[in-house]
């Protein structure tokens, strides 16, 4: 027998209800493997959080100073080496983990820059989809008739050319233009590229969100009570369906590291700073000369990342809504 | 019994079946014809060649494209061509009896034309046997070019030099196709007999005789053109060592000896290292040397560096990505490559690549000291080390190394040279002239690959080490060409390399009247363009040799660009071709119309290909 409490004990205790944030970050702390891939995700924002602060401080951390030659070109990955510096008459030692590039540069402090590059596209990238899509998809589905029309005809238009072609068609007009004199070039042509052409797919699933709960009790609640238009998309119903632009934005956000590898790949990307897609683009050429260890070092980096990406975003999917599990 | 309706439907049944069986044999058809290589005698000499495009055409004049260039040298010939082993290149007559008489003016030239020359033999002359030779098809040939209605790639060779001919071409603007007069005289372009062309110039031209060396200046027979037609680019009816015999689109062409070829022999001298190199041992023998030639066309590298390692192909570029595997240590082949027996060709290109500076811009261009502070900063040797996998020697200046013009002692006086103490001096003294620190300076380049990025992060580095701030740029090609053009820009990576053997074009990348294109560093000399002016139009002689000289003094004490460095070029082939000496003015550098010259020894390729297939 179990002893079940009585209705009278019930009523007499408040049962305090958990919110849907609550109930996700319960769920998630459940999933030892999704806190290891969180860290490592932490990991990196962290230290493209340093070396962005580095930057704009001037701090000169030593560690983010990858234009500083620290061996001869070529160097091996190995723990005691000898050389001479330029300008220099006597020899020094010296040691990497990652070896060094064409010009003596530690591939593994360009590596750690290269985190930068890759979070700050991602984080931007997003951010401009985000604002995009989001207001364009609450919008649409709110107001449906032609404002719906027009919108859904556009994200249709733009989702039927493929995605990169378009990216780098994008990334190439707006390369060398000045807008608000203001010169966009390198990494900013990217970020701003990719974040003007993948807005489609947050902008579809916030429009379908939208329809299915204009018509809740807490919307008509709202109308009835007098809100705009705009108060009750905005403060009503987006922050209800918040959650599913968190996912997206997580999911999402290892795309855009990787479209970022592949833009720098086809030398659309940065060109004086380093990024892991022009290191393996540069790779490319240095393989022929056995130089493996700068492709392996960034393909390692985004390896780690993508996949503890890949497994937190499936993680939060899973703990926020677990009604879109696939499993 | 069936009704009617439903056995007339299994009828059709039938007969859609049996026609889908009957298409299904046709496809297979081109498969059960005979293989052409079957007919291949034991004891011919062949040639297995690659092209990297498709072949757009076999008529000289429509020849626009290096593939096309390649190939169809070896149907036609032109009336000079270079001397096969001398260096630096010699012009000598090919279809012409000697060299041109000309004017002292240098307004006539008076060319005679070999006798007992004929053209290939084709359906297109009566009984099908090619006829001589004779310099109204010379005439005939130009005058072609001139026609509008041809839409020939190369009348920019002729516009506005020969008298009368730009008049000719006016004329055929208003006949319809087919209806142009050729027998209408141009006062600048005609024989004199049947022997002998004259060229008449509107004004001096001292390079019309490279030109005279270049294929779409090749006689043209006018019962060819008239007989084929539009199709005469199908069909090469010329006077060259090699007749087509086939042309599969895409695919191949095969090409044999010619059979009345004239009396052509290997050149018996060269230069003192060819005996070494075996390249004398066919010395005397009459040319053709090969019977037979395949071209196969193979767009990708990948496919075409197999088909040499298969020993398909005899010859071949390296690839980039194969670069490692052929080549090592930038010079000298690998041990594997060692192993196959395999050759590598490594020769001076006439080019040179600099880092030019905007003398127009206002930081650059009235700063001396800083364009020096430049010059001494750039680590030549490390950057041909590093970047160039030792595919280069340094430039001190712009006439290349193997060009008559080259100054052997300039090494010793150019300020191009690397000094970082001498550098770091001259930048004291340009920041005094500027009134500050040098602000960010900006570096460009027009190609967006990783060789290019390199490159420029190579010069940048090496200008931060003297204490200058660089800020580099990498363009695709039209954007490129828009801020030279508008003049937007402050440094930039770009090179120059020649055609034909005249340092006339270098000196044109200096001229101020070709500011912004191609005299991007808007260098102006009113010295320099009264010694360009001069020599454009001056015959080959030592005086010309020293004014090139001269010109490059006052652009070495200018400096309006740190020269970097001269390209060398390789390609590789297997040993048992022999007698290959390459070409450095022609893109492919086997050269074009030189296939007459090689010859393959076919036991060594017999082993090759039984110890590597």
């Amino acid at each position: 027998m179990t002893d079940l409490p009585t209705p009278t004990e019930n009523a007499s205790e408040s049962v305090k209800g958990r919110s849907l944030w609550a109930d996700g970050i319960r769920r998630l702390r459940k999933r030892g493997f999704a806190r290891v891939c969180f860290v490592i995700v932490l990991i990196y924002f962290a230290l493209a959080g340093l070396i962005f602060l580095d930057e704009v401080f001037g701090w000169n951390i030593p560690l983010f100073d990858w234009q500083e030659s620290v061996g001869p070109s070529y160097q091996k990955p190995c723990l005691e080496y000898e050389w001479m510096p330029e300008g220099q008459e006597v020899s020094q030692k010296g040691w990497t983990i990652f070896g060094t590039d064409f010009l003596g540069q530690s591939t593994f402090r360009k590596i750690l820059y290269g985190t930068k590059t890759s979070i700050m596209v991602a984080l931007f990238a997003s951010v401009i989809s985000l604002l995009i899509g989001v207001p364009l998809g609450a919008v649409a589905g709110y107001c449906r008739g032609w404002v719906d029309d027009a919108i859904v005809w556009l994200y249709t238009t733009i989702g039927t050319i493929p995605g990169i072609i378009l990216i780098m068609a994008f990334a190439v007009v707006l390369r060398s233009q000045t807008f608000f004199g203001m010169e966009i070039k390198g990494i900013t042509a990217v970020y701003v590229a990719l974040g003007l052409t993948s807005w489609v797919g947050i902008c579809r699933l916030i429009r379908g969100e939208i329809i299915k709960r204009k018509e809740s009790e807490y919307v008509l609640a709202a109308r009835a009570l007098g809100c705009s238009n705009g108060r009750i998309i905005f403060l009503h119903l987006l922050p209800n369906v918040f959650h599913i632009i968190i996912i997206n934005f997580s999911l999402r956000f290892v795309g855009f590291i990787h479209a970022e590898v592949i833009l720098s790949f086809l030398g659309l990307g940065e060109t004086d700073k380093p990024s892991w897609g022009a290191m393996i683009d540069a790779a490319r050429t240095e393989l022929a000369r056995n130089v493996w260890w700068e492709m392996a070092a960034a393909t390692a980096a985004i390896f780690f990342i993508s996949l503890a990406l890949n497994i937190f975003g499936d993680a939060l999917r899973d703990c926020l809504d677990p009604k879109l599990r696939t499993d | 019994m069936f009704p009617e309706s439903l056995k007339a439907r299994c009828l059709s049944r039938i007969v859609v079946s049996r026609l889908c069986w009957l298409g299904i044999l046709l496809l297979f058809l081109p498969a059960c014809k005979k293989d052409d290589h079957s007919v291949l005698s034991p004891d011919e000499i062949i040639l297995n060649q690659r092209i990297r495009s498709k072949i757009q055409t076999l008529d000289p004049a429509d020849v626009g494209d290096t593939a096309s260039h390649g190939v169809c040298s070896e149907f036609y010939e032109s009336l000079y061509s270079y001397h096969y082993l001398r260096r630096p290149h010699e012009i000598v007559p090919e279809l012409a009896a000697t060299m041109p008489e000309i004017s002292e003016e240098g307004m006539l030239y008076r060319i005679p034309i070999k006798q007992g020359i004929y053209f290939h033999d084709d359906p297109c002359f009566p009984d099908a046997k090619g006829r001589t030779l004779t310099a109204h098809d010379f005439v005939y040939a130009f005058k072609r070019i001139a026609n509008v209605k041809v839409l020939s790639k190369s009348w920019y060779i002729f516009d506005g030099r020969v008298l009368g001919l730009d008049d000719f071409r006016e004329y055929t603007k208003g006949c319809s196709k087919g209806q142009v007069d050729y027998s209408r005289p141009v006062d600048g372009l005609y024989a004199e007999d049947d022997f002998t062309l004259v060229i008449k110039l509107q004004r001096p031209w001292p390079q019309l005789i490279y030109w005279l060396a270049f294929l779409p200046t090749a006689p043209m027979a006018k019962e060819a053109v008239d007989y084929y037609g539009p199709d005469i680019v199908k069909h090469p009816v010329g006077t060259g060592p090699y007749i087509l015999k086939q042309w599969h689109r895409g695919i191949y062409l095969e090409a044999v000896r010619n059979p009345n070829y004239r009396e052509v022999f290997y050149p018996s001298e060269g230069m003192p290292e060819d005996t070494a190199a075996g390249l004398l041992a066919d010395a005397g023998k009459r040319l053709p040397l090969i019977d037979r030639v395949f071209w196969r066309v193979v767009v990708e590298d990948q496919p075409r560096w197999l088909l040499l390692m298969r020993g398909d192909i005899d010859i071949n570029s390296i690839p980039k990505d194969n670069f490692g595997q052929a080549v090592s240590m930038g010079t000298d082949l690998t041990d594997e490559m060692k192993r196959r027996r395999m050759q590598l060709k490594l020769f001076d290109e006439p080019s040179t690549f600099w880092m030019g500076m905007n003398m127009n811009d206002p930081i650059l261009g009235q700063n001396k000291p800083l364009r020096y502070a430049i010059n001494h900063a750039i680590d030549r040797e490390k950057f041909i080390d590093i970047i160039l996998s030792s595919k280069g020697k340094c430039a001190y200046g712009f006439i290349p190394l193997i060009m008559a013009g080259y100054d052997e002692t300039i090494k010793e006086w150019s300020p191009g040279q690397f000094d970082p103490q001498k550098a770091k001096a001259y930048l004291k003294e340009a920041e005094q002239l500027h009134g500050g620190p040098i602000p960010k300076l900006r570096l460009a380049i027009g190609r967006t690959g990783t060789v290019q990025k390199q490159t420029l992060q190579f010069l940048a580095r090496n200008l931060s080490e003297i204490g200058l701030e660089v800020e580099t740029e990498l363009y695709d090609w039209p954007t490129y060409l828009e801020k030279m053009r508008n003049g937007s820009h402050q440094m930039f990576f770009s090179g120059w390399m020649a055609d034909y053997p005249d340092v006339e074009s270098f000196l044109s990348v200096f001229y101020s009247k070709n500011a912004s294109w191609p005299n991007s560093t808007n260098f102006n000399s009113p010295e320099f363009d009264a010694i360009y002016e001069r020599v454009s139009v001056m015959p080959d002689s030592p005086e010309r040799m020293e004014l090139y000289r001269q010109a490059q003094r006052i652009v070495l004490e200018e400096m309006p660009c740190a020269f970097t460095y001269h390209r060398i070029g390789y390609i590789i082939h297997h040993d048992w071709l022999e007698n290959l000496k390459p070409d450095p003015y022609k893109a492919d550098a086997t050269g074009f119309g030189h296939l007459k010259y090689y010859t393959v020894d076919a036991a060594k390729r017999d082993t090759y290909r039984k110890t590597f297939k």
